[in-house]
């Protein structure tokens, strides 16, 4: 078997080293774009996931969030718990929230939104609202009357052409607000936050004080979540189970739990396409490189006939062929890393953008590289295989005559 | 010592093919014997059968019945595998059209047979030097055959054939593509490798002058021996 892959070494090195040098690089270069097509479109799909999972950590549900248990509207005692999880070693921060549907109206406009109450103070430690007020300020721990809007609702924001609107609320502006239990408010708009995502930009916010004089529940201790944030990431299923060790009754999710629920409604669209795009480049890949290791062992028919006729073994010839399909791929995954590298630059430079400013960038894992680099390999065995196992196959005087 | 028992018995051999409807009879009972050390020349005019006999000879082509035993060993039902070994080890053939690898050096068209027979590649690097320095390539090792003369590349199919000092050498019209005086260069080796090492040669040739260098002539017309004479110098 050694000496097989000496001998088979040696013709495929040969071969390589003073085969045609244009056809060398055209089968390269192709093969790189393969390798390019079966990483570019899913590592953009994970820079959007990326970017969605950002946003939920960020917003919407911090590291670990707590929410009520079945049949609860409420968390209840939410400051004892609250207190319990802050004395935690793992935990940098946490936060309580309210949480109720309403109606906004301004002039003659009226949208339905979600209004967050959330502890301003708080807020600042575990999500990213304090940061994305675009214009006046953020709520303070004492604001009454006051409230945020996303630039979605707002009418000023990218996007808000697409969703009902208030259309063009200003700081200062008073809209009113008509809660689930029929209370009417009247609130100064004191910011417009604008976080280029719907989580966001579809939503109000008012103080947690206001929300629980609204809901009747002041003093009560209650809240819709808490929001909390780990001091290391990757603490998540450590922290959860220490709460969960606490005796809490309420429900614990890590960010990758809620994470999973929504990616997987989000992105069920983009994962067909992303199974159809890889099948056709695996398909188009597959047969480009067999058609080419055909082609290449076909013309070579004569040669692989001379060496058997030498005393070659065709298991020398076989392993030769895949010696040189190998090589090609190899070269193609390098070439198409390479290009990838280029666009990866270009798209810093030049990102695809929705909304007008949610920047996608390519996410390249390493499990994904694995996956194609194996795939790539695979085929290329296969390939660099079967044509030159049909010729070995052949009689020696069919492959160096073409007898019929 | 050479001995007198035949290395080579041929008995009633037949290759018939067909060509469309009509079945060829490319050789219609051939039996003779060889000797060690022999240098035989079979001859005979174009379809003839002395390609298809060689063939069969070196192992390339199978009979359609008959006997050919090469030491008493039945050669023509060995398995595949076994025959593509006893063709590198114990036999040689020089293709009519030099048969070479293009994109292998001379030396590298040489060598790959030793490292088939698991030589290291020094040793076959070595091996395949010495053959080529016997045929007068020593200075040419690493050119490719598009940089060789035809008559060189043929030197290289002699040398690839043997390096390995193989039993018998089968030639299949070694100078047809080449001129007088390089064909009188080739058939000098043939003549030294049979002298000097012993070497049993088998070659097919239609040149009436080649056979001043061989010892025996077969002569074949329409796939049937028409005459077998020693030649005496």
């Amino acid at each position: 078997m050694f000496k097989d892959v000496k001998v088979g070494f040696l013709t495929a090195k040969s071969s390589v080293k003073r085969g045609n040098k244009k056809t060398t690089i055209f089968i390269i270069f192709v093969l790189s774009l393969i390798f390019l097509n079966l990483i570019f479109l899913p590592s953009l799909i994970n820079g959007m996931m990326k970017l969605f999972v950002g946003f939920v950590q960020d917003y919407a549900y911090g590291d670990v969030v707590i929410e009520p248990a079945d049949g609860n509207v409420y968390i209840n005692d939410a400051d004892n718990i609250l207190t319990k999880i802050r004395s935690l070693n793992d935990v940098e921060a946490a936060a309580k929230r309210l949480t109720v549907g309403a109606s906004l109206a301004y002039e003659q406009k009226e949208v339905g939104v979600t209004i967050l109450g959330v502890v301003p103070s708080d807020e600042e430690k575990v999500s990213l609202y304090p940061y994305i007020v675009k214009e006046g300020d953020f709520l303070g721990d004492l604001s009454r009357n006051e409230i945020i809007v996303g630039a979605m609702i707002a009418g000023t924001g990218p996007g808000s052409e697409i969703y009902d609107n208030l259309g063009e609320v200003k700081i200062g502006s008073l809209i009113n607000a008509t809660y689930g239990n029929n209370l009417k408010k009247i609130y100064k708009v004191k910011g417009i936050q604008e976080g280029t995502f719907e989580l966001t930009d579809l939503n109000a916010l008012v103080s947690f004080k206001e929300l629980e004089s609204v809901l009747g529940i002041e003093g009560e201790h209650k809240a819709s979540s808490i929001v909390i944030r780990v001091q290391k990431a990757g603490e998540e299923a450590d922290v959860k189970s220490q709460i969960l060790g606490m005796g809490i009754k309420d429900k614990v999710f890590t960010w990758q739990e809620k994470a999973e629920v929504l990616i997987k409604q989000a992105t069920q669209s983009m994962s067909t396409l992303d199974i159809v795009s890889k099948i056709v480049s695996l398909i188009i890949g597959a047969s480009l490189i067999f058609i080419v290791n055909y082609i290449n062992t076909l013309n070579r028919k004569k040669e692989i006939g001379i060496l058997k006729a030498v005393g070659v073994s065709p298991a020398s010839v076989i392993i030769s062929y895949i010696f040189i399909s190998l090589f090609y791929v190899m070269m193609g995954i390098i070439l198409g890393l390479v290009l990838f590298l280029f666009l990866t630059l270009y798209l810093q430079t030049n990102p695809i953008t929705f909304y007008g400013s949610l920047k996608i960038y390519p996410v390249l894992e390493l499990s994904l590289l694995m996956q194609s680099i194996l795939i790539m390999i695979t085929m290329s065995l296969i390939a660099g295989f079967l044509p030159s196992w049909l010729v070995t196959k052949e009689s020696i005087l069919d492959a160096i005559w073409s007898r019929e | 010592m050479k001995s007198e028992e035949p290395i080579i018995k041929i008995r009633n051999l037949k290759r018939h093919y067909k060509t469309g409807k009509v079945i060829v009879k490319a050789l219609n009972g051939v039996s003779f014997d060889v000797r060690e050390g022999e240098f035989l020349a079979i001859m005979g005019p174009s379809g003839s059968g002395k390609t298809t006999l060689l063939r069969i000879l070196g192992l390339i082509d199978k009979p359609t019945s008959g006997q050919y035993t090469i030491k008493n060993l039945d050669v023509v039902n060995l398995p595949e595998e076994e025959k593509i070994f006893y063709r590198l080890t114990q036999l040689g053939y020089v293709f009519q059209d030099y048969a070479l690898v293009n994109e292998m050096s001379a030396i590298e068209n040489v060598y790959i047979i030793s490292l088939m027979e698991d030589l290291s590649k020094e040793q076959s690097q070595e091996t395949a030097k010495l053959a080529l320095e016997r045929v007068g390539l020593g200075d040419k090792l690493d050119r490719i055959p598009d940089q060789l003369s035809g008559g060189e590349k043929q030197r290289v199919a002699v040398a690839r054939a043997i390096s390995k000092t193989p039993k018998i050498l089968f030639a299949d019209e070694p100078c047809a593509n080449l001129d007088t005086k390089t064909s009188r260069q080739m058939l000098e080796i043939f003549k030294m490798l049979n002298e000097k090492y012993g070497q049993t040669i088998v070659m097919v040739t239609h040149e009436d002058w080649h056979t001043e260098f061989v010892s025996r002539i077969i002569n074949l017309k329409d796939g049937r021996i028409t005459s077998d004479k020693k030649v005496y110098k």
